[in-house]
This record gives structure tokens, sequence and C-alpha cells, in this order.
């Protein structure tokens, strides 16, 4: 995909977040009682219920509604969701799936090069904004992909984006923005 | 009035005498205008010849001072608060600016960014202390002052944070392009706080220079500039024999010691750092450097792979080592001597079971038994063989130096079975990698992911549930058996006591409520707009009155006493045959505030108010005759709207998305009633400003 490199860039993907319905009214007092990994928290009203395997945490509340957070692909957000339906079924909840929604993916990705940061600002103001006062990083949203990028002076990026694809794509657009800012390392 | 035609002849020659105030046309010489409102400048001499100015300058943010006679006080209700702000934002400005002692230049600066914010309603919701710092800082940013949002938060003893971020907000609101910081700026205003007395210059001239330097070395990227600063400063001041110590500068800059140690040991590891003084002020070094979190990340990526390398020797090395120990093991087991007593049982004991294979079970009974109820035998096997040389030669190897010269060699290996695993498993760990953490905590894991299937396809999209790929068995250990629930049940009501005890009692006092009849859902509040439900007019008022909130800068005493001295309930039985309708213009009035939409606002806020003022005013009184005012509505609103409509419709063209017909009609009472209205009360003076 990264046509302007010789090498492949690696986007790894660290978090996604997902949320989806089971269209039927849950009693946290029950799950909370005969479940194993979980927390009740009474004051929000809310359930953590973590799953080992794939590795998410759900929040899950009194209406019905479920945020898995945790997993560090789409296919395992989907697959973690349908486990933990499978789980509250078992409790006794007439469970259903629907509305399964990826929200945001947070995924990292290493340039091999360091970027200098105050010419990066200078040449997309204002969409890029350095406050060194207040975070190491350079924020560069893009309005039309809803991403968001921090870019470090090492040259490592983190990006959040409303699904995969949006983030790769974003990767793609603003490399050739980083490449001309950069300083060939010398070691 | 320069292109004016004369009525007369149709002429467009005019004449405009300012002085005499009159218009006249030069063609039939009719007068157009008389007394015209002069607005020029005049001059009156005072006493010793000095002449001066007539009049008074007026300010342009609106009457600050002195408001004109009788009807002053309401001269606008709603500019009055947008001055009051603008007021005292001036005013915090004044005082928060000569704090930081910035000219007078930058304080009007500040205050036209203040006025930009303002009229963008971006005051809302934040505290004015916030949005004045942030205007402050912005102008310290565009006039390259050296002052930090850090002195700012101090001042106000705000978390920098936080105001960070209302200053990222008004600079992106403003479209604000604020210069990126240069530490260079900041090294004059330290160097002075520091004291150099007549050398200051020469200091400031070297630590310049090697913040220039450091900048080249890419030290400064992502770092705050005061970090830097300190640092250059500190070893500025020791080149020029000046002795700063690290708690002076860290004073003076606003940085912790950590931080400033470790800019120091960064510039340490830059070859400028090798560098004599007389050759750093004379010579620039061409090379860069890479930024030091890069080449601490690398240095850590290295790091990573020397300790993988390490390890593999070791395992290589351990092979060999096992071989002379069996060897010498032999050897001493011929040359024991033989024990009597206690030991010898002692050795009769571990003789017998060490070769056996139920070392694990003596293994498994001193180390953690309860996780030896796993099913997969092979496994167990396996980690046993594993464990039996491991252990026995490489904690020897630790633990047995010191110990063989004192007990004797059986009980040595009746510490390893015992102690091996608990005490071994750290350093283990990290020779051996994942088999003794297997061995020792969780056999669950191993069978579980057999027993698991591989995550399978997209499911369709459907409210079922799609159980493929999901494997029963381990949802149910995520299930607790009903003895376990029980337990749960117990302590979890233990924690939890208090707040069961508030939700027992706060359900006590609703069925209480709901017994007496007293009892008031509260609905939850939506978003969307619910329409008005009232039964009379003043219930319509008041629900209406709930939902918008009330402004705090209405003076509802003076308010108060208006409608009170006219008489009871002047505003709502006027002088004008009108009166009913007048009743129902406020009952349809209630109506549309509730569904008008933004275009309307200005005749809204006008309306809102008037309301609110005769609400508050009147508290007291009855809704009945109100309520009989309302239920006149149909039959006669009729006749009114229908000689409104023709005049009032082409006024108001645009149409929103209820009906246009009662939207029309609404409005055009609007415009009717904004008429009326001032004939009623009379000293709504303001009104017409609003109107228009």
């Amino acid at each position: 995909m990264d046509s302007s490199s010789d090498e492949a860039l690696d986007i790894i993907i660290t978090n996604v977040v997902a949320t989806f319905r089971t269209r039927c009214h849950l009693n946290l007092r029950t799950i909370a009682l005969e479940g194993t990994n979980v927390i009740y928290k009474p004051e929000v009203g809310k359930v953590l219920m973590k799953l080992r395997k794939p590795t998410i945490t759900a929040s899950i509340w009194s209406s019905g509604k479920i945020i898995c957070t945790g997993a560090t692909s789409e296919d395992d957000a989907k697959l973690g969701a349908r486990r933990l339906a499978r789980c509250l079924q078992k409790l006794g909840f007439k469970v259903k799936f629907s509305a399964f929604r990826v929200v945001n993916v947070l995924a990292v990705c290493s340039m091999p090069f360091a970027i200098h940061l105050i010419d990066f600002t200078k040449n997309n103001r204002p969409i890029a904004s350095y406050e060194p006062e207040l975070h190491p990083a350079v924020t560069y949203r893009i309005k039309n992909l809803k991403a968001t990028f921090q870019v470090f002076s090492t040259g490592s990026l983190t990006v959040t984006g409303p699904n995969v694809q949006a983030v790769a794509t974003a990767v793609e657009q603003v490399y050739p923005l980083l490449f001309e800012v950069r300083k060939p390392l010398c070691k | 009035m320069s292109s004016r035609v004369c009525q007369t002849c149709g002429g467009s020659d005019i004449d405009v005498d300012q002085a005499r105030g009159s218009a006249v046309c030069t063609g039939c010489g009719s007068v157009l205008e008389d007394n015209i409102i002069v607005s020029e400048v005049q001059f009156v001499e005072g006493s010793g010849g000095v002449s001066s100015t007539v009049g008074q300058f007026v300010s342009a943010d609106g009457p600050a001072k002195a408001p004109l006679l009788g009807s002053g006080f309401h001269v606008s209700v709603g500019k009055e608060s947008r001055a009051q702000t603008l007021q005292s934002g001036k005013r915090q400005i004044q005082q928060l600016g000569s704090q930081l002692q910035l000219n007078q230049h930058c304080l009007d600066t500040a205050f036209n960014f203040f006025k930009l914010v303002v009229s963008k309603h971006l005051t809302r919701g934040r505290k004015m202390e916030h949005v004045i710092a942030a205007c402050l800082y912005l102008v310290c940013r565009t006039e390259g002052t050296p002052h930090m949002l850090l002195d700012l938060s101090d001042l106000l003893q705000v978390n920098v944070y936080i105001l960070g971020k209302t200053f990222l907000l008004l600079a992106r609101e403003l479209c604000i392009n604020a210069p990126a910081i240069d530490p260079c700026l900041y090294i004059p205003r330290f160097a002075h706080m520091l004291e150099f007395g007549v050398k200051t210059h020469e200091v400031s001239m070297t630590a310049l220079r090697l913040v220039q330097r450091m900048k080249r070395d890419w030290m400064h990227m992502g770092r705050r500039p005061s970090g830097l600063c300190g640092a250059a400063l500190l070893v500025a001041a020791r080149m020029h024999k000046f002795r700063r110590s690290v708690k002076d500068v860290i004073g003076v800059v606003k940085v912790c010691q950590t931080t400033l140690r470790k800019r120091l040991t960064e510039f340490e590891d830059t070859p400028t750092s090798q560098l004599t003084i007389d050759e750093f002020m004379r010579v620039d070094l061409e090379q860069e450097c890479d930024p030091p979190s890069f080449t601490a990340g690398q240095h850590k990526a290295k790091m990573q792979q020397l300790e993988q390398e390490l390890a593999r020797k070791l395992d290589e090395v351990e092979g060999e080592i096992s071989c002379y120990k069996d060897e010498i093991e032999s050897e001493l087991e011929k040359s024991r001597p033989k024990l009597s007593g206690i030991y010898a049982a002692y050795s009769k004991e571990i003789s017998q079971s060490t070769p056996a294979p139920e070392d694990e079970d003596v293994l498994s009974t001193t180390s953690e038994p309860e996780e030896m109820d796993s099913e997969d035998a092979d496994l167990q096997a396996a980690t046993q063989h594993l464990t039996q040389d491991f252990l026995c030669q490489v904690i020897q190897e630790e633990e047995g130096h010191g110990k063989k010269t004192d007990e004797g060699f059986c009980e040595q290996e009746a510490e390893p079975e015992t102690e091996g695993p608990r005490a071994f498993l750290p350093p283990l760990s990290v020779i051996l990698g994942k088999l003794p953490s297997a061995a020792s905590l969780g056999l669950q894991t191993f069978s579980e992911s057999e027993a698991s299937t591989k995550p399978s396809d997209e499911p369709p999209e459907s409210g079922e549930l799609n159980l493929e790929g999901i494997d029963d068995q381990e949802i149910e250990k995520y299930i607790l058996n009903d003895k376990e629930v029980r337990v749960k049940t117990e302590l979890w009501m233990k924690q939890n006591e208090e707040y069961l005890k508030e939700q027992k009692e706060k359900e006590d006092r609703i069925n209480k409520e709901k017994e007496e009849g007293t009892y008031k859902e509260k609905k939850k509040k939506y978003k969307k707009r619910e329409q008005i439900e009232a039964s009379t007019v003043g219930e319509a008022i008041e629900k209406m009155l709930e939902r918008k909130k009330i402004s705090s800068k209405i003076n509802y005493d003076v308010l108060k006493d208006l409608n009170g001295s006219t008489g009871g309930s002047s505003p709502l039985t006027p002088d004008l045959p009108s009166g009913t309708p007048t009743q129902k213009r406020l009952s349809r009035r209630r109506r549309k505030t509730s569904e008008t939409k933004p275009d309307f606002s200005t005749s809204t806020i006008i309306m809102r108010k008037r309301f609110r003022c005769l609400i508050s005013a009147t508290p007291k009184k009855k809704a009945l005759p109100q309520a009989e005012h309302a239920t006149l509505p149909a039959a006669e609103a009729k006749e009114p709207e229908a000689e409104l409509s023709p005049d009032a419709i082409p006024d108001l063209g645009s149409a929103s998305t209820v009906a246009p017909p009662p939207i029309e009609e609404e409005e055009d009472e609007v415009e009717e009633e904004c008429v009326s209205a001032l004939q009623l009360v009379g000293d709504y003076g303001c009104e017409e400003e609003e109107v228009f």
C-alpha cells in the first residue's frame, strides 16, 4: 500500500472499541453476582466484565448497551462481543446481538526517520497544532476521514480513526507530508 | 443625502448648508429639510484664548457610563449585559496584564481578542479567568514576549493544562496562528533573574549560543523550552565562573531537578560537549545529532537484543555445566560419608522419591498443589522431566555453594526439591522462559487453549446471536456455580451495605409519596424539545421559564416596581380596547416562543424578557384572570389575525418548518405586539432598537 516507501510501514493496531446492543434489559446485580471477572460499579450504574480470550473489557449497562474495548482487530472485537453475548445468554437473559459497530481504532506506526516538528507545523497550519509546553507531539487532524494523528519527533505516530480502513488511508495521506520534513538519521 | 431628488421640480441639485442646517433645492428653491442634525466637531473659545471642542467622546463599546435620563436604565437590556461583560473583561485584563508587566499596546490587543471572543460566544461555559488568561497568552505569543503559560497559571493558581486547552480552542476559533516558541526568547529574562550583575549580557550570549547548538542537535523537539534554557544558563554561568547551583536555576526556570539533569546529560552525549570553552565560542560543529529520545529508544532495542542473545548463550552453557554436574555428582556419591541417625532416614526417603515419576507429587505438595489438578498427563510428565534436570543443577549452582560445606549433601538434595519451585521461579523464568511458569502457575490455561476453537467467519447481520466459534464450555467457566454465587452474594452485600440502604430509603420514600399522592415523577430530560402542554396561560409561562434560563443580569426589583406602580396587572389590562386580544396574543406568544426558530431571535428575546418581567413581577397574581382571558382565544383571535395578515405577510417572508399560515399569523402578532406593547408599557424604549 505504501507506494512512496521502499519497505512497508508497519501499522500496528493496539486498540479497537466497539459497541452493540442486546435489545433487552439486563439485571446488573445478577451479572455481578453470578459472573466471574466482573466489577460492579453501582454509582455509575454499570458492570465491567473482562474476557480472557480475546482480551476484552466490556462495560455493560442495564439498558442493554455494551461497549467493548481492548481488542486488537475488528474481527477480534466482534468475536469477543459475541462471546460476551453468549455468556449473558447463559446467565438467563434473552439477549439479541444487534447494532454491532466499531467506534474507534487506535494504531501506532513508526517512521524510519526523525521528524522536524516545527517545520511540519509551519507547513500545515492550521490543521497541525504544536504546543511544546503542553504536549510533546504535534496534533494533526484530517477532517474528512475523521482521523487524528499525534506525531512525535522520533518518527513514531499514533493514529485514531473510526475504522481500520480509515486509519490506513490516513497514514498514506500523511506520509508524504512527513517525508518532506524528515531528518536523516546519522546512526 | 447628496443624491436626493426634489419633490417639487424633480431636480437633483440640492444645496445642504451645514451652518444653517437646511437643505434647499437650487432649481425651484423649495426647502427640503430644516434643522438637519449636524455631526461636525465644533470649537469654542474658552478663557485665555484656549479653544476646545464642544461635546464628549462617547466610547464605541456602548453606553459605559451615565445612562440617559428617566428611561435610562432600560436603554438596552441586552446590550447592557454585553457592555458589562466587556467592561469587566477589560478590567481583568488590565489587572492581570500589569502583573505580567505587559505594555499598553499588548493589553489593548488582548482586549480586542477578548471582544472577538465574546462576539463569537466562546465565553459561554468557560470561566472568565481562563478566557482572559488565554487572550493574554495569545498576545504574548503573537508579540513574542518572554511570558510562559506557566507564569499565567501561577498567577491564577489554575492547572496549566486547563489554560492550555482554552488557549488552543481560542487560537483555533479566532484563526490565529501563533508562531512556535523559541527558547532563545526566554534567555534574557531568566539571565536577568539570575543576577549576573555586569556580565549578564555576556552570559546571555553564551547561553544563546548553547541553545542554538542544542536546537541543531535536536534536543528541543517536543520539550518545554524552559528546561533547555535552564540547562544552557547553568552551563553558561559555570563557563563565566559564576556559581549558580541547580536549585537556583530551577527556582527561576520552573522545571524540576530531574528534568534539568536529564537535559545536561543529553547535552553531555553530544559531540559539542567535548569541546573546550574557547573552541566552543569559535567553532560550530557541522554534524547534527539524532533526537535524544530516539537514541534512547534505539539503545533500549539494542539492550533487548543483547539480553536475548545472552539467554541463548546461557542455555548452551547450561548444557555443558549439566554434564559436568552429573559427573561430579556421581563422584561425590561414591565418596560420601555414611550418615547415621535422622539423616539416614531422610536420605532414604529422598533417594526413593527422587528418581520415581511421583516426583511431581513431591513437587506439587511442596509447591503449589492446587494447580496440579489438571487433566493433561503428558504435560506434567514433560515438566517433571525438565524440572528434575534443571532444578537440581541450576539451583545447586546458585544456592548450593555456601551450603555444600556446612550441611550434608542429602539435605542439599532435599532443599532444591522443596524450595526449588518457589524460590526458584524468578531466576529460572528468565533463563528457561515459559516452562516453569506453565508448570507452577496455570496448566489450566493450557487445557483451555487446547479445547478452544478457532475464531469464526463473519456471521450474518441479524438480531440473533450467531454461535459459531463460541465454545460453550469455555463460556461456562465464566459463570460461577451455586455455592460460589452464594459466597459472592454474601461478600457483595456486606461490601455494599451503605449503598443498598440508601436505595431502600429512596424506594420507601417514593412509595410513601405515591400513597400520599404527592409523588412527582422525574422525567428524564431529552434533548428534543417537548411541546408545552398547559391548561392555563400561567402554567404555560411557568413551564417555559423553567426550561429557559433566566438571565442574571436583569434587575427584577425595578421591573417589579414598574409593573406594581402602574397598578396590579398593568401590562395585561391596558387602556386599549384590545385587552382581550392581548391576552390571546400572550398565550399565542408563549406557544410561539416554544416552537420558534432562531430566525426570529430578536423578537423572541424581547418576548422572553417581557415574560420574565411579567412573571417575576406578578407571582401573587392569580391564574384566574389569565385563565379567563385565555379561554377567549380562537374565535376572537381570528378577527385581528385576518386584518394583520395582509400587512405582515410581506414583512415576514421567511417561513419556518411549521405550516406557513399559522406561523405567519403568529409572526404578524409579534410585529403587531411590538408596537402595541410600546404604547402599553411606555418606557420600554429599548424595544425600538431591538426590533430593527
